[in-house]
């Protein structure tokens, strides 16, 4: 089967006005201006297979939400192609729209004043969502979360949370090919980040859709995603599974231990013991990163035990989160 | 020094409306466009007339006055009701209320920025047309004092009703009706659609009594004020009678404002 | 999937309409209060009239009757750009922010979507007024009443209003190119306080600027002619369904190509 989503060397490039400080600086800008040239998305290329869930990460003003708006039609692109489902997005919008759902997390697409279920009807016949699938998506939706306390209220007297539920219900409810999450979970509280994940994971499991997702929050990503796209600067940076990210980096992990005696000045010593792992100190434990391809934490310990006196102690795989922070701060060497 | 803040203020304001060219080139149009639909208006009305004096104003003067009542307009207009509905539903204006200045204070020296621009862009512009096509129709002398002193006392007044109807909407979500209100009433019975020499006597007398009054038909008829048309004491009259409602305005919307805000924090609103 | 035709179109919209009725029902004091500021506004705009022709009788040739007939046709024809257009004053807002993108996903037409979403129930009274006038005029005038006439007179109406939501449509879509475009749309709908005057007021120049540049004369004035004067109709007063339609169709067709360009600020 042809994936669902094909990008091949796409670069998107924006000019923007280039102003000058101060009030002299506006007086200028009123006669002369000068534009610059900024590449958002830089050859960027990558395939997506149906049903996926695909985590697309990177700082903020890397580029992923163009990306997500020349996939959605939004935006056409500076070069290169863009197949989402066969269509391209640019030139077919409102056929592709008919083909995805986006959410944008701040966002609501729902009519503000309207009861949700009203959204839901309006949607229907917008989509020409038959009448028994409706239904069936409504009871579908009934036997993930408990809808019926939000299907009669207004949007705007909704918790941040329902609206958000509401607008994920609202883009799978005309059964998308590829639905497109962004940020879905800012500035929720964790019963409901947690409530969204697993809504979103059995969606995808039954209705087989593509879910894009983009996020901030790595639990998102632990949670949802087996793949990840990291882009940085317009660039694509990492497109892999998101195991393979971990070893792919070097296998770290962080020794934790306490010692007698005051710990700033342990950690020194330490680290002058220990010159090839960065060590660090807070007011409970000292931190050694160990990269085990150079040794293995147990040796570690073992040179350690030696010189001082270790009184407890801890061993902390790496997390995901901290390995994108290495890749954001160094890039993938 | 103190007035440096709010000069600070006056400076952003500036640099944030000279970014928008555009719009500057499209608001001059826009009254010169308006000048000429006044200009022809009038003119055709005189001519219908039959007489070059109607209730007491030649066709130049009412042209001086209309235009230059529309220019103020602009000037004056700082959609402050807007503002603080805006930020009342928003709930910025918490934000607001935190800062070290007073929010009436600060609301008017943020916009002030645009009173400059305001007044280099569209104004002055408007001034010197409407001065050149009616030869002299204004006239140069002590009554442009009057009419700078008229103008800073009707900025005042204005802008306390402005703030004195923008703290309704602390009650009521209604912007756009209340606004609309507001600017309906000011417009009409201030001069700014039709002069109030216009009006039936009767109806004149109570109108020009009012505070309304004080913001377009004083100072324009400064501006009509050729050095002989009135009482050596008329002139220092009306800057009187505007100095007493800038003082009663603000007084009111300072009140107001304090028993309203008193009343939502109390209620939690 | 099924084709989407002025059927599906007038389906959704009436579905929306509805519910937004509903739920602005609900907020009775925010609905009150507007429909004063609205009466407020149409009252205030027939005392300045009254006021203007208490010491003027006529206005180059037209009668105080003639004149009040103007005024209602103009009224009514603004009618449709105020109840189905006005959230054309949000584009901008929704421009800047960012927030109009959300407005690109769905499967429908952009323009459509967009102004579907508020109906402007303050516009009735403004038509309630227009109609009342026009009546009003029409008697005291003294003009004849057909059938054939009251269809004159809502074709004439309906196709000068298409002219007002044009210049509408134009000026709200420039805040696609330009950042603060408040003062063009503002412009934009001050021109409909001049569309009450006859052209005849102004010289050639500006009567040839107003008739085929900014072609405000024919929201009221070319239209009204066919009613007023029946035996000397110009031309252009014939042309003026075709003008509004062309108008409209120029207008939408920058609204979309604004639309097309739009590339969303912030993230």
């Amino acid at each position: 089967m042809a994936p669902i989503i094909e990008i091949q060397n796409v670069t998107k490039e924006f000019k923007v006005l280039n102003r000058r400080e101060g009030l002299k600086g506006s007086i200028r800008d009123l006669f002369s201006r000068n534009y610059k040239i900024v590449r958002a998305v830089d050859n960027v290329s990558m395939t997506i297979e149906q049903g996926e869930i695909v985590g697309y990460l990177g700082p903020n003003g890397a580029g992923k939400s163009t990306t997500i708006k020349m996939m959605t039609g939004v935006l056409e692109p500076t070069s290169g192609q863009i197949l989402v489902g066969g269509n391209v997005p640019y030139k077919n919008r409102t056929k592709n729209a008919q083909e995805i759902g986006v959410v944008f997390g701040q966002r609501s697409q729902l009519w503000w004043a309207l009861p949700l279920v009203e959204s839901f009807k309006i949607l229907r016949d917008i989509y020409q969502i038959p009448e028994k699938n409706y239904q069936e998506m409504l009871d579908f939706y009934q036997s993930l979360v408990d809808i019926q306390p939000i299907l009669h209220k207004p949007v705007r007297q909704m918790s941040l949370g329902q609206r958000t539920l509401s607008d994920i219900l609202a883009a799978f409810l005309h059964d998308p090919k590829i639905v497109f999450l962004d940020e879905p979970t800012i500035g929720l509280d964790v019963s409901m980040k947690a409530k969204i994940r697993t809504l979103v994971q059995a969606l995808n499991q039954e209705k087989k859709t593509t879910v894009i997702l983009t996020t901030h929050d790595m639990g998102d990503v632990d949670a949802l995603c087996r793949r990840i796209v990291i882009i940085d600067k317009g660039k694509m940076l990492y497109d892999n599974d998101i195991d393979h990210l971990k070893s792919f980096f070097g296998s770290y992990r962080t020794l934790k231990i306490r010692v007698e005696g005051e710990l700033k000045a342990q950690a020194q010593a330490i680290q002058k013991e220990l010159p090839e792992f960065p060590v660090t100190a807070d007011e409970e434990w000292i931190s050694i990163l160990v990269d085990e391809d150079k040794a293995k934490v147990i040796d570690v310990l073992g040179r350690l035990q030696s010189s001082c006196r270790i009184t407890d102690m801890q061993l902390q795989e790496i997390s995901s989160e901290d390995v994108i922070k290495k890749i954001y701060e160094e890039g993938v060497k | 020094m103190k007035l440096k803040k709010y000069i600070t203020l006056t400076r952003a304001g500036i640099i944030e409306a000279l970014q928008f060219r555009l719009a500057t080139v499209v608001m001059v149009i826009g009254n010169l466009l308006y000048l000429i639909v006044v200009y022809f208006l009038w003119k055709s009305i005189y001519a219908s007339a039959g007489t070059d004096v109607v209730n007491g104003m030649t066709f130049s003067d009412t042209l001086i006055y209309l235009v230059l009542a529309t220019a103020l307009f602009n000037f004056m207009e700082m959609y402050t009701v807007w503002e603080i509905g805006r930020s009342i539903q928003s709930g910025k204006i918490v934000l607001d209320l935190l800062k070290p200045i007073e929010y009436r204070k600060y609301l008017f020296w943020s916009y002030s920025g645009t009173f400059v621009t305001q007044f280099i862009f569209t104004f002055l512009p408007t001034f010197i047309i409407v001065a050149a096509v009616t030869h002299g129709g204004i006239h140069m002398g002590v009554n442009l004092l009057f009419f700078v002193a008229s103008v800073v006392m009707a900025v005042s007044i204005n802008y306390s009703i402005d703030f004195l109807v923008g703290t309704v909407c602390l009650f009521t979500e209604s912007i756009w009706g209340i606004n609309i209100m507001k600017q309906v009433i000011v417009l009409l019975l201030s001069g700014a659609t039709i002069p109030l020499a216009f009006f039936p006597e009767k109806l004149r007398e109570v109108v020009e009594l009012l505070p309304f009054a004080a913001i377009y038909d004083v100072p324009l008829k400064f501006l009509l004020w050729d050095g002989v048309s009135m009482e050596p004491h008329e002139p220092w009259c009306m800057l009187l009678f505007q100095l007493f409602w800038s003082i009663v305005m603000m007084v009111l919307s300072k009140l107001f404002w304090k028993a309203s805000l008193r009343q939502i924090t109390v209620n939690g609103g | 999937m099924k084709k989407r035709g002025s059927r599906f179109y007038a389906g959704i919209y009436c579905r929306i309409l509805a519910q937004d009725l509903k739920s602005k029902m609900s907020y009775r004091a925010d609905f009150i209060i507007s429909t004063i500021g609205m009466i407020f506004t149409n009252i205030s705009g027939f005392v300045s009239f009254w006021i203007l022709f208490r010491s003027f009788p006529s206005v180059d040739g037209w009668s105080y009757h003639e004149m009040l007939f103007l005024y209602g046709f103009s009224l009514v024809s603004l009618t449709p750009v105020q109840c189905f257009f006005d959230n054309n004053w949000s584009l901008r807002q929704y421009v800047y922010s960012g927030d109009f993108i959300k407005y690109c996903f769905r499967p429908i037409n952009l323009f459509f979507y967009y102004q579907s979403e508020v109906f402007d129930i303050k516009g009735l009274g403004q038509l309630a007024f227009g109609i009342g006038t026009i009546a009003y005029s029409w008697g005291k005038i003294g003009l004849p009443f057909s059938p054939l006439m009251l269809l004159k007179l809502l074709v004439f109406l309906v196709t000068a209003s298409l002219i007002m939501i044009a210049l509408q449509n134009a000026g709200a879509a420039t805040c696609f190119w330009i950042q603060n475009s408040f003062y063009v749309l503002d412009l934009a709908f001050r021109f409909k306080d001049y569309a009450k005057y006859p052209i005849t007021i102004f010289s050639p120049v500006f009567r040839f600027i107003f008739t085929f540049l900014i072609p405000i004369a024919f929201i009221a004035y070319y239209p009204s002619l066919v009613i007023l004067r029946p035996e000397q109709v110009p031309l252009l007063s014939w042309l003026s369904p075709v003008v509004g339609i062309v108008f409209f169709w120029l207008s939408y067709k920058l609204w979309m190509y604004g639309a097309s360009k739009y590339s969303g600020t912030g993230s």
